[in-house]
């Protein structure tokens, strides 16, 4: 009880010492947008362009709030489904793909339960964590496990996580034996995460739309935006994060 | 949203698993706080030292935290790889992702509002009463039961309340700690926060039970109090007897 304790009361002082240290950032920029992006996006994004607002979760949890009228400017979503049932309601306009992804399976870099192939999720005991099925991630996760037979491994999910951040956080303290995420989410925790890659021929069709939100106050601005990341600066920035080119050639 | 379509929307899987599982963790997680919260609550009562002072600040902690750090100090703690986590894997307990994360969770946030009204009602007591009860031969044990602990019931109830009460919403630190899933760790407020971007009614529904439940918990601590107050009791003329002068 006290050592649990202690430990909380050292916790708030280094919190609270590096709330303190990280709050004096000055904003540069005059009128920043407000960005909903799929969790996926949160290094690429910030890396691309730190001089906007986001919002990074899953992207059905952005749908939502965006339809029950969240101040949205750009909408990023890691599958077409959630931009495209925006579109159709009128809330935003018309959404491009902008970028794809992969999936990999990830374990601690401990790997307490000695996984080295996805097979092995089916023989050995093991504490998957997915996210839930409305996520984007977690419908893709269905999909892999499908196309390899292995959806007899859903029965091993010990927690279904909002987005796709929640499963990588869980995985990489150590907590759950493994998950499934997108490759870009491993690397910049490659220190704490082991990859296992899943095959080409299982691999979903993971791809990004985005969208400006029609009621945008700043919708000359907002175009402006997803210009940039359709464009070769922003290829270039999804490209060096580990996400893929356009299926087709883009113009 | 008229209530009958309320009432439907409780009747699916998700919403009855939240609940079986929400009752099943707060109960124990009860058990837990007024087996080991009481104990402590009448050490505190009955001692004024630095120590004392100190251990009472680290009770209340949780009640002033914020959730997620909740979530993050008992990660810390009892995680797999935190400070305890080899020691209680050692001893064959597993608290990652089952109900123990769970009963852990609400212990932890739901505790200080039990201890510190417990403590409260503890030092209200007239401490001629236990004086009183020495003097004509009851050990500590027998004070603790037969005196303190009859005489500071009412209070002890409304703490044990408030706790429940606080322990049925309890989210972030569940949330980081013990994560989602439906019949095991996903309580009603989980389940609130899952629902909400599938079936907003389903959300909706579980969100008025919660409500009904804690108002039903916070009236009824009023009514007992109210009950208790207007019940005679023999205490205070024994209190005015001068047996400690």
């Amino acid at each position: 009880m006290r050592a649990r304790l202690l430990t909380v009361a050292a916790l708030v002082a280094l919190v609270a010492s590096a709330t303190l240290a990280s709050g004096a950032t000055a904003r540069t920029h005059a009128d920043p947008l407000t960005i909903y992006a799929a969790a996926s996006l949160t290094e690429v994004f910030k890396a691309l362009d730190g001089a906007q607002r986001y919002s990074f979760a899953g992207s059905n949890a952005l749908e939502t709030q965006i339809r029950n009228g969240a101040p949205a400017d750009v909408f990023a979503s890691a599958a077409p489904l959630n931009a495209e049932r925006l579109f159709k309601a009128g809330i935003v306009d018309k959404p491009v793909t902008f970028t794809a992804n992969r999936l990999a399976l990830i374990v601690p870099k401990s790997n307490p339960a000695g996984i080295t192939s996805i097979y092995d999720l089916r023989s050995k005991p093991v504490k998957l964590v997915v996210a839930a099925p409305a996520v984007p991630v977690g419908g893709y996760t269905v999909t892999v496990l499908r196309k390899m037979g292995l959806s007899s491994v859903l029965s091993k999910v010990v927690s279904r996580e909002s987005d796709v951040k929640a499963v990588m956080g869980k995985v990489a303290l150590g907590q759950a034996d493994a998950g499934f995420v997108y490759v870009t989410d491993a690397r910049p925790v490659s220190d704490q995460v082991s990859v296992i890659r899943i095959p080409a021929w299982a691999q979903p069709r993971v791809r990004y739309e985005i969208a400006v939100v029609s009621k945008s106050p700043n919708k000359a601005a907002a175009q402006a935006w997803v210009r940039m990341v359709l464009s070769a600066k922003g290829q270039t920035a999804l490209k060096n994060a580990g996400f893929l080119p356009l299926p087709k050639a883009s113009s | 949203m008229p209530p009958g379509e309320l009432v439907s929307a409780l009747h699916s899987d998700v919403a009855k698993d939240a609940l079986v599982v929400t009752f099943e963790t707060n109960l124990i997680a009860l058990a837990l706080i007024l087996l080991l919260g009481t104990p402590t609550a009448y050490w505190a009562a009955t001692r004024r030292s630095r120590l004392r002072d100190l251990v009472v600040t680290l009770i209340e902690l949780p009640l002033v935290l914020p959730p997620a750090v909740a979530g993050i100090g008992l990660l810390a703690a009892f995680g797999r790889l935190g400070l305890l986590g080899g020691t209680l894997d050692a001893l064959g307990i597993d608290v990652a992702f089952n109900k123990v994360a769970v009963v852990l969770a609400v212990t932890f946030v739901a505790s200080p509002f039990y201890v510190r009204t417990a403590v409260s009602a503890f030092e209200a007591l007239d401490p001629t009463l236990p004086a009183a009860a020495r003097t004509l031969g009851a050990g500590p044990g027998g004070v603790f039961f037969r005196v303190a602990l009859p005489l500071a019931a009412g209070g002890l109830g409304a703490g044990a309340a408030l706790a429940f009460a606080r322990g049925l919403g309890e989210f972030g630190a569940t949330i980081m700690f013990a994560g989602s899933l439906q019949g095991v760790t996903q309580t009603l407020s989980l389940a609130i926060y899952e629902q909400f971007d599938l079936d907003f009614d389903v959300a909706l529904a579980i969100s008025a039970v919660l409500v009904a439940t804690s108002a039903a918990t916070l009236l009824s601590v009023k009514l007992v109090t109210r009950w208790r107050s207007t019940s005679s009791s023999p205490i205070p003329s024994v209190a005015s007897s001068p047996l400690s002068s």
